[in-house]
């Protein structure tokens, strides 16, 4: 399979279809997995793929260091491509101008990361190149299964959950790095960064982290396509994939709606409509 | 001879310092008690009992002890309007004692290095009252990992500056005490017993890259390619200058409503857009690269030609805390593997 895709990523940059490849690779045999930018044919053979490639590569279409080498090719794996529909119909990325590449996905981490068990999207779906295939059956997960750990824990009590954020919450120290790795956090100044009036308190206080992690899971809302970086970006280790899940979970229960899945649904924050039972829309 | 104490004897003499009402913090794992999160998370925390406290079996916290001088959030002082007038309402400074236990030498070395730059122009009132009130109990390192490097920045697993205790793990249940300070020497008075076991004291990393090269390297100009090729992953956040014991940029903002609020400083990081953005809009640092570049300059020349210090102990949170494996040691790596 990397051979396949290191003669993929050869081919794109040789013949000129795209002058940079974001993906997987080590910057030497013994390094961790990073994400790296090709464009020399000769680069190919840095690309890796295995269970570290943790990165949701589709973050950095819209960062400005690597909008200036020209047409991409990206990398992603069936749960970063979700990310790509949802930049698309918001308007964020011309998908004829980017060349995706699938890789085909068994889960990553050892042991595997949570949102790996409950996989659906192993194998992308609408990639324009698809590598590999994977072994792993996406029939298998349900709802039940992708909410199990928001549903154990909405069985505590509002104290218990509210004494666990309260204990979570306390070790942020706001780096921002849930918002710097997010694929869906691309506005050019974010609400905490607004400061003609400031909005939203920047300080690392546990008042000023809940309004910092509620504005950001509510900006999330429907957006979210489950990809989990935050939670492995966080320092202070907190679970934000809660966070994430619970929103998710809104949106599909009351909407029937799931970030990143059906490229024939419209995003649920962004459209309306008049048959909206509530007043304010009419 | 040495003065030995083990491990029991060290768990009830803390247990004493937090009887006595004094405030004690070191490793402890800060969230064991649920199934959610990255599992076993170390991090330098206050303690409750002396028996939370980790003093092995793991590298380094994920945080450095920094925020027990240095909070990442100060209140300055308050103010309140009254008519017209404005009325400054002065913030208490801390009078508590706190002891760092377990410290290890790369944080208690930072401690040292900030010194400097507290006590430059201004004497930084509050970072100077919590440094006196702190007492820095260091553990030497038995283990590193791929990240640490103090030994490529002149420091090492034995590193005695800024700490007022080095205790060196034995191979027995037991530690080496070295009192460096008066104050250290009061912590342990009376609490070691004189041995003539020995102790081999740990060596650390291998070297990683060479330091002199890397000044040639800084001195020779901005627009080296390696630049952009190395710091292009970067997606700027601030969790390596967040969890680095000696990156020290502050913010100062206004939190208030109508009938007052009080003027803080909050921790602030190069890495963010809005570091160097001017209230005209210009911004002199336009992308990550010249973020990145000036986080290695200020570390490795800047601070030092200032200073006489590298802004840097080797103890690889920047990288460790990284979400795309970035911080000080894989950009210092390439600058030395350059042709």
């Amino acid at each position: 399979m990397l051979d396949e895709l290191r003669q993929t990523c050869r081919r794109l940059l040789k013949d000129g279809t795209v002058q940079a490849v974001i993906g997987y690779g080590r910057p030497s045999p013994d390094d961790r997995v990073v994400p790296v930018f090709l464009t020399k044919p000769e680069e190919a053979d840095r690309l890796a793929w295995d269970d570290q490639c943790f990165a949701n590569l589709t973050k950095y279409l819209s960062r400005k260091e690597v909008l200036t080498l020209g047409k991409r090719a990206v990398c992603v794996k069936g749960c970063d491509e979700r990310a790509l529909l949802v930049l698309e119909k918001e308007s964020q990325i011309d998908r004829s101008q980017i060349v995706v590449i699938g890789l085909a996905c068994d889960g990553v981490g050892q042991p595997r990361l949570a949102k790996c068990s409950s996989c659906d999207v192993h194998a992308p779906r609408r990639a324009d190149i698809v590598i590999g295939r994977a072994t792993m059956p996406d029939d298998v997960a349900t709802a039940a299964g992708r909410y199990a750990e928001i549903e154990e824990f909405l069985t505590k009590t509002p104290e218990e959950r509210m004494a666990y954020w309260k204990k979570e919450l306390s070790r942020c120290i706001k780096c921002y790095a849930c918002r710097q790795v997010c694929p869906m956090c691309y506005c050019r100044q974010c609400i905490v960064d607004k400061n003609r009036p400031v909005s939203i308190s920047t300080s690392a206080t546990l008042k000023g982290n809940f309004a910092w992690q509620i504005a950001r899971a509510f900006h999330l809302t429907g957006r979210c396509v489950g990809c989990d970086e935050c939670t492995r970006a966080c320092p202070a280790g907190i679970d934000l994939r809660l966070l994430n899940l619970s929103l998710a979970k809104a949106a599909e229960e009351t909407l029937g709606f799931r970030a990143g899945i059906d490229p024939d649904k419209e995003p649920i924050i962004g459209t309306y409509s008049q048959q909206d039972h509530e007043e304010f829309i009419q | 001879m040495n003065d030995l104490l083990t491990t029991k004897d060290l768990i009830q003499l803390i247990e004493m310092w937090i009887g006595a009402g004094r405030r004690v913090a070191g490793p402890q794992c800060v969230n064991a008690d649920d199934s959610h999160g990255k599992n076993n998370l170390i991090h330098y925390s206050w303690l409750t009992r002396a028996g939370d406290l980790q003093l092995d079996e793991f590298v380094r916290p994920t945080n450095s002890i920094k925020e027990f001088v240095f909070p990442r959030h100060e209140i300055l002082y308050g103010y309140r309007f009254k008519g017209k007038q404005i009325e400054l309402v002065p913030s208490e400074l801390p009078t508590t004692e706190q002891i760092i236990v377990g410290a290890r030498p790369c944080d208690a070395a930072a401690l040292d290095i900030l010194d400097a730059v507290f006590n430059w122009d201004v004497k930084d009132e509050s970072y100077n009252c919590r440094r006196l009130l702190t007492t820095i109990v260091t553990l030497a390192c038995k283990e590193y990992d791929e990240f640490c490097f103090c030994t490529s920045v002149g420091s090492g697993p034995c590193d005695e500056r800024g700490s007022d205790v080095l205790l060196v793990p034995t191979d027995g249940d037991c530690y080496k005490v070295r009192c460096l300070t008066e104050k250290g020497r009061r912590l342990f008075a009376g609490a070691t017993a004189a041995s003539s076991e020995k102790a081999a004291e740990p060596q650390g990393p291998p070297v990683r890259f060479n330091l002199d090269a890397l000044g040639e390297f800084l001195a020779g100009g901005y627009d080296r390619p390696e630049w952009s090729e190395v710091t292009r992953r970067c997606l700027g956040c601030g969790a390596c200058a967040y969890t680095c014991p000696t990156c020290h940029c502050f913010d100062i903002v206004d939190e208030g409503g109508a009938s007052g609020g009080v003027r803080a400083r909050n921790w602030d990081a190069c890495q963010f857009t809005m570091f160097t953005a001017h209230a005209s809009g210009h911004n002199p640092r336009v992308d990550q690269l010249q973020r990145q570049r000036q986080r290695i300059h200020h570390k490795f020349q800047v601070y030092p030609d200032k200073f006489g210090e590298i802004l840097c102990t080797g103890c690889g949170n920047c990288s460790r805390n990284c979400p795309v494996d970035m911080g000080v040691l894989p950009v210092l790596k390439r600058i030395a593997a350059r042709q």
